[in-house]
């Protein structure tokens, strides 16, 4: 009796881990993208009275409960606004309905108060200065507009590419440079990898288990490993041969000797390698052998039962491989940082001009984004925020590729289910 | 010789009748041995498959009969550590020379194997798929052939409104007969069966037996059977075979009512095996 | 006819030494990582010798962290697993896998702004809060399991039955703690050990899960239903015959996730402050050979000193998790093999 009760107290226990595991899950997911989207919504502005007889237009960015952390208006410079003042300090605090806020290109903002008329005569005279994105009044919002308000800014974060700080404007480049690298890498390690899994699941031996072990083996290597070598072997050794033997014109600006795209798809390919291979080796293993040996005695050849049979039939587990490479690379900052991704990258790897994709052109990364914002920016209460929404695209990107890859994975698996069974 | 009996030398009133009528056996083995490693599957074989007539192979389970068949289309290069010895005929053709093309071969010589296994396809790509290895991509001609040979099946009402399904949905019987008829759609010459029926019920097992005289005026035919009357119903000639050797090859009339060797008498009595 | 065979054939020998061609480069790309970094050691020539006492420190640095990492990993993800494998309710179990083969897919770099940005403020007042949470947790969980728990065919829901309570003790620590006047313990850097544990644990847990959960899954079931039968409880058929024979399995899981601890970057990067400090102390931060090359192999100078040790430590990187993936690979063919020969007998 006591024995099952603390066979009992045991199972509880066991299942409220797990549902500490689920919580933490949910809640680091919801925190995130919360975290995300809240950077995004327009705040209140605040009227905030001192002891001293002094007031000032702020939004409220941080309350530890001793001091307030106020952003004032900036009329002249980047980050001259923020203010630190003691809770006990503050004597009265408003939202004055008439407030309205000014978001310049660069990413200042300035604050007022007053009629239509005194904030058409402030756009006109600091529009004269400065480019203006965006001018609204925060505190006297619908929900409706409120709303059109934070899609207009999702739509601009998305769509337009960042300011100089790289703490103003969009993150398009980064977006555009995230799923360029990541379908580069597919295109680049599909084939082989497929290859690989072929070759390997026509042959037994010693050979083949040495190989097989060592793909395992490699599954497990650190990415920054990969990245040493992409850095060493792609850039300083390849690249810079090629730029000796073709570009020596350019020389010493390199051109395939410095990070690029095409050395960072390279390396994320590498990386994916193993994850391609043991999926398709497993998806052609599970297919009975009666299907190729009536194939063959069909009078196949052995490349065209392949062709033909194996590889359609092992297409679920090909696209298995396809979905895990792309969870792996999209998430795989680390090596990036040796093989070309860059805070600002001067062009485009993608643009329009011939041949519209430029492999050896340096490239902007969300994952770079995040963290460049949220650690390496010198102005960390507006770097974190724009650090989070950068991590929601990203989020999002996954998710994206994910769910895409695993849909089509299932159609496939539908038409092959008898099969498997 | 006393292991290998052939019609050719001693074999029995009606071989000889064949073969004085002057119908070359379709397929000829001389001296054919198969190991799986260092195991001898096949001891010195000597068979003459006679064109355009059903032969049935008898014998006790193990015995070699499907790695006999798998030697006649050379499957057993498939299979890691096979070795195979002698002389296999197909014709005038030399199935193991060297520079045979193998798939070539595989196509003159079908096999339809003990359990139905139709590809993840549709009804219709599953005939298909032999031919279009031929190289015939007119879909006009595809349809053509793909109904001669469902109809040469026996499938062909069964499964005319509904080609392009999946074969897998098939029921069992429907499944073999869609075997057959893919393997019969790029025209062998000789046509394996290794135990077609043993998925069977009775009925269908009938049916089947109908659908075999229909095909034996077309094709050659090499049936493996577990079933005593089965062999005598269907086939022509035949073959028993024990433990890797060919024991006694005969007019099938011959051999169930009179066998020349002790150990055929006992198996098809059934005592024994 | 004959015409034709022979095209196909020459075809078929054309695909096979383009496939033969595709599979060598892999070959060559995957064995080019050992044979890289090693030969670019060997042919420094670099004045000055490779600076140990730095490498040695970063490779306590690794080790503390993953050593927190896995004081999370291992409890949550066996847990998890062994919940998984034995008690789930199916329903559960099929949204319960994936979806921890989705946090598998999020990007670390999000796992490492959360802890650096958002976690670290609250731990440098709450790392007291955290610890008593730590222990009370579990310890009130088996208590009310003791007190009220009876054994249920509801069981294979728990988690989320006790989601509920597992909130009320969060809220009320955290309650408690919002009253206390000073924080007990005060680290001495908000991005500490402690910090890059947490993170590094969770990330390590959908691996050591997934391999925990594939070992317990792969006892064959007639050995737990022979238990059953002897009256034994789902706990004792755990205990008694699922552990013991997939106890390899849940090593092999162990060996991965500090593997894969070891050498990740991204988190540690964001979180441990990068100073290279040697010790144990959890509070402290740290720097760790994955950081160290991100960090300084961008500047690094090819040939200078400092690009050879920091591929020295890239070494050190890859044989220890080399070693580790190795000997789990070995654990769990043996373990395989044994099982399958056990299902077959
Ligand atoms: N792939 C293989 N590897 C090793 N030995 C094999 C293989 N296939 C068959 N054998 C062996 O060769 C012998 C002949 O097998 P085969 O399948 O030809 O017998 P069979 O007459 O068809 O039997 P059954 O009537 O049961 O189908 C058997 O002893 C079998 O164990
Ligand atoms: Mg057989």
């Amino acid at each position: 009796m006591n024995g099952t009760r603390a066979a009992t107290a045991a199972t509880w226990m066991l299942g409220g881990l797990v549902g500490l595991c689920i919580a933490a899950m949910l809640g680091l997911l919801f925190f995130t993208l919360g975290s995300g989207l809240a950077s995004l919504r327009p705040g209140t502005i605040e009227r905030i009275t001192l002891a001293d007889g002094s007031s000032r237009l702020a939004e409220v960015v941080a309350d530890d409960g001793h001091a307030l952390l106020l952003r004032t208006s900036e009329t002249r410079r980047l980050g001259e606004g923020y203010e630190r003042v003691r809770r006990g300090d503050v004597v009265a605090r408003s939202e004055p309905v008439d407030a309205f806020m000014i978001g310049l290109g660069d990413g200042r903002r300035v604050l007022g108060v007053g009629d239509d008329a005194a904030l058409a005569a402030a756009v006109g005279s600091i529009g004269a200065l400065a480019r203006v994105v965006e001018v609204l009044r925060p505190n006297a919002l619908g929900a409706f507009e409120g709303a059109g308000i934070f899609l207009r800014r999702l739509a601009r974060f998305v769509a337009t590419p960042p300011d100089a700080s790289n703490l103003a404007g969009g993150v398009l480049p980064a977006l555009v440079g995230t799923v360029t690298l990541v379908l580069l890498m597919s295109v680049l390690v599909m084939p082989f990898g497929v290859a690989a899994a072929v070759y390997l699941h026509e042959r037994r031996g010693v050979g083949a288990r040495i190989v097989r072990t060592a793909i395992d083996t490699l599954a497990g290597v650190p990415a920054i490993v990969y990245g040493v070598l992409g850095l060493g072997l792609f850039v300083h050794g390849i690249g810079a041969g090629i730029d000796r033997w073709f570009y020596a014109d350019r020389l010493p600006v390199p051109t395939f000797g410095g990070g690029g795209l095409l050395w960072a798809a390279l390396t994320l390919a590498l990386l994916t390698l193993p994850v391609v291979v043991v999926s398709v080796e497993q998806g052609l293993a599970r297919i009975p052998s009666s299907l190729r040996d009536g194939s063959l005695a069909l009078g196949a050849t052995r490349e065209e039962t392949l062709r033909r049979l194996l590889l359609p039939a092992a297409r679920p587990a090909v696209l298995t491989g396809f979905v895990l490479a792309i969870a792996r690379a999209a998430g795989s900052v680390a090596p990036l940082m040796l093989v070309g991704m860059v805070k600002l990258a001067p062009a485009s790897p993608l643009d329009g001009a011939f041949p519209y994709l430029h492999p050896s052109r340096q490239f902007m990364h969300l994952g770079f984004a995040v963290y460049d914002a949220a650690l390496a920016s010198p102005d960390a209460i507006r770097g974190v925020p724009r650090a989070y929404a950068c991590a929601m695209l990203l989020v999002c990107v996954v998710i994206v590729l994910n769910l895409s890859a695993i849909l089509l994975r299932n159609r496939l698996r539908d038409r092959y289910r008898a099969l498997e069974s | 010789m006393s292991n290998s009996v052939t019609p050719a030398i001693d074999g029995g009133a009606s071989v000889s009748r064949e073969q004085a009528a002057g119908a070359a056996p379709a397929l000829r083995t001389r001296a054919l041995s198969l190991w799986y490693g260092a195991r001898r599957a096949l001891d010195a074989v000597d068979l003459d498959v006679p064109a355009r007539r059903i032969t049935a192979l008898i014998g006790p389970s193990g015995c070699g009969k499907s790695s006999l068949l798998r030697c006649l289309n050379r499957l057993t290069d498939e299979i890691e550590g096979t070795r195979v010895e002698g002389e296999v005929r197909l014709g005038e053709a030399d199935v193991y020379a060297p520079d045979a093309f193998v798939h070539e071969l595989r196509r003159r010589v079908g096999i339809v194997f003990q359990r139905p296994n139709p590809f993840p396809l549709s009804i219709h790509d599953n005939v298909a798929y032999g031919l279009r290895l031929l190289g015939i991509r007119s879909r006009r001609e595809l349809d053509e052939r793909v109904e001669a040979a469902l109809k040469a099946a026996a499938l062909w009402d069964e499964v005319a409104s509904r080609l392009d399904d999946g074969a897998l949905g098939l029921s069992l019987g429907q499944q073999q007969r869609l075997v057959i008829a893919r393997a019969i759609a790029v025209e062998p010459e000789v046509l394996m069966l290794d135990e077609p029926a043993s998925a069977l019920d009775p009925a269908a097992t009938l049916r089947f037996e109908e659908l075999l005289h229909e095909l034996a005026g077309r094709y050659t035919l090499l049936l493996v059977t577990h079933n005593m009357q089965q062999a005598a119903r269907v086939s022509d000639f035949t073959a028993f075979m024990h433990a890797g050797r060919l024991i006694e090859f005969g007019d099938t009339d011959a051999l169930f009512t009179n066998p020349r060797e002790r150990q055929t008498e006992d198996f098809i009595t059934g005592r024994y095996g | 006819m004959r015409a034709s065979a022979r095209r196909r054939y020459w075809r078929g020998r054309v695909q096979r030494v383009l496939v033969a061609a595709g599979a060598s480069f892999v070959l060559l790309g995957l064995f080019a990582i050992p044979v890289y970094l090693a030969a670019a050691v060997a042919a420094s020539r670099a004045p000055v010798g490779v600076d140990w006492a730095h490498l040695g420190l970063l490779f306590a640095g690794s080790l503390r962290a993953t050593a927190c990492a896995i004081a999370v990993a291992l409890p949550l993800g066996f847990a998890t697993a062994m919940f998984s494998a034995h008690f789930c309710a199916p329903r559960l179990r099929a949204w319960l896998k994936p979806a921890l083969e989705m946090l598998e897919a999020v990007p670390t770099v999000i796992l490492g702004l959360v802890a650096a940005t958002s976690f670290a403020p609250w731990l440098k007042s709450h790392a007291a809060t955290l610890l008593a949470l730590l222990v009370a947790l579990p310890a009130l969980l088996l208590a009310a399991g003791f007190a009220f728990g009876r054994p249920s065919r509801h069981d294979g829901w728990l988690p989320l039955s006790v989601l509920p309570l597992l909130c009320a003790i969060v809220a009320f620590g955290l309650w408690l703690s919002s009253r206390a006047q000073a924080p007990w313990i005060v680290p001495a850097s908000p991005w500490n050990a402690t910090l890059v544990g947490l993170a590094l644990g969770v990330a390590a847990l959908p691996l050591v899960f997934s391999v925990a959960e594939d070992a317990l899954f792969l006892v064959p079931r007639e050995q737990t239903q022979a238990a059953f039968a002897l009256g034994a409880t789902r706990w004792q058929a755990l205990t008694t015959v699922v552990l013991p024979a997939a106890g390899a399995g849940l090593f092999a899981a162990a060996l991965l996730g500090i593997a894969r601890c070891f050498g990740e970057t991204m988190i540690v990067l964001m979180a441990s402050g990068n100073t290279a400090i040697g010790g144990f102390d959890p509070l402290i931060g740290l720097r760790s050979l994955g950081a160290d090359i991100a960090l300084g192999m961008p500047d690094a100078a090819p040939a200078s000193a400092v690009w050879r040790d920091l591929l020295v430590a890239t070494l050190a990187l890859l044989a220890s998790t080399v070693l580790l993936s190795l000997a789990a690979g070995f654990v769990r063919a043996r373990l395989r093999r044994r099982l399958h020969a056990g299902a077959a007998a």
